[in-house]
């Protein structure tokens, strides 16, 4: 016990010697940037560093390493709240209520609660991680394939509470999100799915491309739309951060429940921060009395991300250090730096000095804890400035917004192919938003949609079907019915409770009168579901049963909530709040302006794909940026040339020349090439 | 406007001008940035080797070129493989690193392969994927003897059909010597296969001994783990009591199984490969650059340092071992096949 507490706190005073410390401060520079980039992400990062790594001692390592792996999600987080783009593919969840604020005029209060849960769930996490290694590796091991199974399966049941008021129309999305889950080669028969014959499908869909349609794409086209800056409201600046601080104490336990589900479930391999950021934002929405605010600028909607996707950290190394098997790419890079220094993961990090590693694993939760504390003290120093991006005028800012979109979405795995996913996805995202579908649960079917296919036939394969008894598996399912059904009941409670209190208002609001059947856009789009599913499932006609029953058993349910969900439009009834919406969305502007404009940004959003691939990115980038900026916004000379030049110096400098980005050369220099050989 | 295009047009001019790649002459590899795609995730077997490489094989190369990693992985290996074959330029900038485990499959006529692997340039391998096959003590199948009376097939894990190992040296051994065995497959990798042997799911695998002894090294040291078996032509120097499956068969097909499934792949199982007509002078300025390394003592104190052993393979014993397996005949390959796939 007293060795224990003697490595708990040799870990702190190994990382406050100077070297150390001064390395840790590096990688904290370096992860504070990496997150504000969207093209940057954590693991590509860390990869690049590793080979510096080489000549520093395993506490020097790891202080670097960590102290740029803990910072990303706290930074990632400021671009998705100001910008609708996320920073990193684990902070996409902040996006869907931390914009909205933004543009209410309270991107410092979102900021600020952004930043203040990040800095909870960070101490929660690497405490976690403390407190857990003496009981981790009994824990972890009466878990096997059927356990993992199951909790996949319960995270794909708050496909529910991610839908909101919208029931059917978030299952057919979870449901579209799972069996877009299975384009790709099968992991148990190597046979391809709905791979259309495209190399870069085989690996499925990537994450970070459709996150990015998803949502940066509907917010861009809705700061053309508006012609104005981000923020519409006037901006309350620095109150407005301590009021975000404010918000975390006043939502104390939801932060620590959400810090909570984000190391907990981060200790599964196979879900990192990128499915951990959607269950806390799904726990945020239902454990809310106020439903109706959520995606609209609730601030626990910013809390609940905020502090899962900084203590997911901790969760992933508690896997990683005790067994050597990476829970997510950041683990997997950080496992290698442990074999660089001859460090076996395993037991030996849980015994003291000089038989184990204990003092260094103790030194993991100091550093976790310590950079966090420095970078968002260093954030609220900047945030003033920060807060003012909100004001600058859209037309100034869409270039660089869509620069940092396909920048985004190529760097990840550096293929083209997925900016043209980006346009798919960022289409269709579009179209969910504008018919009130929500998006949310489409990913979360996406990230959860592999594990829990692969984990159904090891486990079936294992245990024939006795795992179904199994006592975790039971104790699981329990679980799962209990949060399913949950907040059913709650709700009918709630409105019980409601009914008696004022039962002639509900009469009043409830629209009255027969509708006629008709045919609108949500039609049309419930159609195409209808139809994309008919063609999906014929096509699965050549599968056998290892890699056809995960699309057949997705695939019919959500058919037929597809065709109900049609006969829900034509009759009218599914359309409601849709009609809500879109009065809200282009609410001062008359209809021909809205159209006008929407076109216009769709143009110049096709128009740097094209660019990019005629030109490459270091030409088609700042090309476009320098004609949005002078013939689509006539905006003068100087500014023009300035940021246009500035926009090549990022590209050009930064990418290609120092991180080496392997960019495909412009389609036209390929042509000339060969017209000249 | 005509003065508002020219100054367009002066513009665009000048973007190219600046980015045009250097024109200025010089080693071909300098200032270049050559890429190995490995098929597997970061932190696994083939990814550790070709990190280590790539930190120091920059400087044998002419015009020091910086070395990056990236990972492909899915399907075993095989989307890099195909990447490699038809979508990298040939222009001795893109190294593939896969397992070539998926050679034979080629041969097996195993759909999906896009490739053909004699047209591959090979550079050559660091080490020879040489497998043991082990079980956790609580598996209760600690000899060679209670692996053969075993009641019940032991649970054996895998990744995805056709990998070399674990999966087709598991299947070979099963047909060859009649070893009570249940293939479990489709496990991420060989981290997840053993934490689902420490978990009591599985009862052990087989992959490189290299790699297990540098993952599960603790698990080996105490005895929670146990070699039962190895799939070599020689005993491994730290194994020299433990049974070789070569010794076990008892006839001349069980042997050739054993020899063409297990023991010939295993020298090119990690292959560094460049694309089909990539320039013959490039091939060789990376071949070499491999024989290199193996004398570079920075390299060779670092792969020490992080227990990674080195059996260097030549570009030339490379593509002899693949051509080797184009040769097989017929009834043979239909026997493979059945055991493999089936």
């Amino acid at each position: 016990m007293i060795e224990m507490v003697n490595a708990f706190v040799l870990g702190l005073t190994q990382i406050f010697t100077g070297t150390t410390f001064g390395l840790m401060l590096l990688g904290i520079v370096i992860g504070f940037i990496v997150g504000i980039l969207p093209g940057l992400g954590g693991p590509t990062t860390l990869a690049l560093m590793l080979p510096f790594i080489v000549k520093m001692n395993p506490v020097q390592a790891f202080a670097f390493l960590l102290g740029m792996a803990a910072v990303v999600n706290t930074t990632g987080d400021i671009t998705s709240i100001l910008f609708g783009v996320p920073g990193e593919p684990t902070t996409a969840a902040t996006i869907v209520d931390g914009h909205p604020m933004a543009k209410k005029g309270e991107a410092g209060r979102a900021l600020g609660a952004a930043l203040m849960s990040s800095l909870v769930g960070a101490v929660f996490g690497a405490f976690a991680l403390a407190l857990a290694i003496p009981i981790v590796r009994p824990l972890v091991l009466t878990f096997g394939s059927p356990e993992f199974f199951m909790l996949a399966l319960l995270g794909i049941t708050f496909v529910a509470s991610l839908s909101g008021e919208v029931l059917l129309k978030g299952l057919i999305a979870g449901g579209i999100g799972l069996f877009l889950a299975t384009v790709g080669l099968c992991p148990m028969s190597s046979i391809q799915r709905y791979t259309f014959g495209q190399t870069f499908l085989w690996d499925g869909i990537g994450l970070v491309p459709i996150t990015i349609g998803f949502f940066a794409i509907p917010e861009i086209v809705d700061l053309a739309v508006q012609g104005s800056s981000i923020a519409r409201g006037r901006v309350g600046i620095l109150g407005g951060v301590m009021e975000g601080v404010k918000d975390t104490f006043r939502h104390w336990w939801l932060v620590i429940r959400c810090s909570a589900i984000g190391t907990y479930t981060a200790v599964i391999p196979g879900m990192g921060g990128a499915t951990t950021q959607w269950l806390a934002y799904a726990h945020a929405v239902q454990s809310s009395p106020d439903k109706e605010r959520f995606g609209k600028g609730a601030v626990e909607g910013v809390l609940g991300p905020g502090a899962s996707n900084n203590s997911t950290l901790g969760g992933s190394l508690i896997t990683t250090i005790a067994f050597g098997v990476p829970a997510s790419v950041t683990m997997a890079i950080l496992l290698g730096a442990f074999l660089i220094h001859g460090v076996v993961p395993g037991p030996d990090m849980l015994i003291p000095e000089p038989r184990g590693h204990l003092a260094l694993t103790f030194s993991f939760v100091w550093i976790n804890v310590v950079s966090n504390i420095i970078t968002v003290g260093i954030c609220f120093l900047f945030l003033n400035q920060l807060v003012k991006v909100t004001q600058i005028r859209g037309s100034l800012l869409i270039p660089f917004i869509l620069l940092l979109i396909y920048l985004g979405a190529f760097a990840e795995k550096n293929i083209f192919e997925d900016l043209i996913l980006v346009l798919i996805f960022g289409g269709l995202g579009w179209v969910l938003q504008r018919l009130n579908w929500p998006r949310p649960p489409l990913i979360l079917g996406l990230v959860l949609g592999p594990l829990a296919e692969n984990r159904l036939f090891l486990s079936t394969d294992n245990y024939g079907y006795a795992w179904l008894l199994r006592p975790g598996v039971l104790i699981i399912l329990s679980l799962t019915l209990i949060g399913a059904f949950y907040p059913i009941f709650q709700r009918k409670w709630q409105k019980r409770k409601r009914d008696k209190g004022q039962p002639s208002v509900q009469k009043a609001v409830s629209p009255n009168g027969t509708r006629i059947p008709r045919f609108s856009w949500a039609t049309i789009f419930s159609l195409f579901i209808i139809v994309v599913f008919i063609c999906a499932l014929w096509e699965s006609r050549s599968f056998n049963v290892r890699a056809g029953l995960f699309p057949w058993a997705i695939g019919f349910p959500v058919l037929a909530f597809a065709i109900v969900q049609l006969i829900m439009d034509l009759m009218g009834k599914g359309d409601r709040s849709g009609d809500d919406h879109k009065g809200e969305a282009g609410s001062e502007l008359p209809t021909d302006i809205v159209n006008r404009r929407t076109a216009g940004i769709f143009g110049w959003i096709i128009g740097f794909f094209v660019a990019i691939w005629l030109f490459g990115f270091s030409i088609g980038g700042p090309l476009c940026t320098f004609i949005q900026l002078k013939i689509g916004y006539r905006e003068r000379w100087p500014l023009t040339l300035i940021l246009a030049g500035f926009s090549w110096v990022f590209i050009y400098g930064l990418f290609d020349r120092i991180l080496h980005v392997p960019f495909p050369e412009g389609q036209i220099f390929l042509w000339l090439k060969f017209s000249s050989v | 406007m005509y003065k508002r295009l020219l100054s367009l047009a002066a513009i665009i001019i000048g973007l190219i001008l600046i980015s045009f790649p250097t024109l200025a002459a010089g080693p071909f590899y300098e200032g270049k940035t050559i890429r190995i795609i490995v098929g597997y995730s970061a932190g696994g077997g083939y990814d550790t080797y070709a990190r280590v490489i790539s930190r120091h094989m920059g400087k044998h190369i002419p015009g020091n070129p910086t070395i990056i990693v990236e990972n492909m992985t899915g399907a075993g290996s095989l989307i890099s493989a195909n990447h490699l074959y038809k979508v990298a330029k040939p222009d001795g900038l893109t190294i593939g690193h896969f397992n070539g485990g998926l050679f034979f499959n080629q041969v097996l006529g195993e759909p999906g392969i896009e490739f053909d692997a004699k047209k591959f340039r090979f550079i050559g391998a660091v080490v020879k994927e040489e497998v043991a096959f082990a079980f956790t003590k609580a598996s209760g199948i600690t000899n060679i003897e209670k692996w053969m009376a075993s009641k019940t097939p032991v649970k054996m894990g895998g990744v995805a059909p056709g990998a070399f190992a674990p999966d087709n040296v598991i299947r070979i051994v099963k047909a060859a010597l009649g070893l009570p065995i249940q293939l479990i497959s489709g496990y991420k990798g060989t981290a997840d296969i053993r934490l689902a042997c420490e978990s009591g799911e599985l009862a052990g695998t087989s992959w490189g001994w290299d790699s297990m002894r540098a993952t599960w090294r603790k698990a080996l040291e105490i005895g929670d783990v146990v070699v039962v078996m190895q799939g070599v032509p020689k005993p491994f120097p730290d194994l020299p009591k433990v049974p070789l499956a070569i010794n076990l068969a008892k006839t001349d097909e069980a042997r050739q199984l054993i020899e063409v499934g297990i023991h010939s792949p295993s020298i090119f199982a990690r292959p560094f490969v460049l694309p089909p007509g990539t320039p013959k002078d490039r091939e060789e300025i990376l071949s070499k650059a491999l024989q290199e390394i193996l004398k570079d003592k920075e390299f060779l104190a670092e792969t020490e340092k992080a227990k990674l052993d080195l059996n260097h393979v030549t570009g030339e014993e490379l593509e002899k071992a693949v051509a080797g397996i184009f040769k097989i005949d017929s009834t043979m390959l239909a026997k493979l096949k059945d055991i493999l796939f089936k």
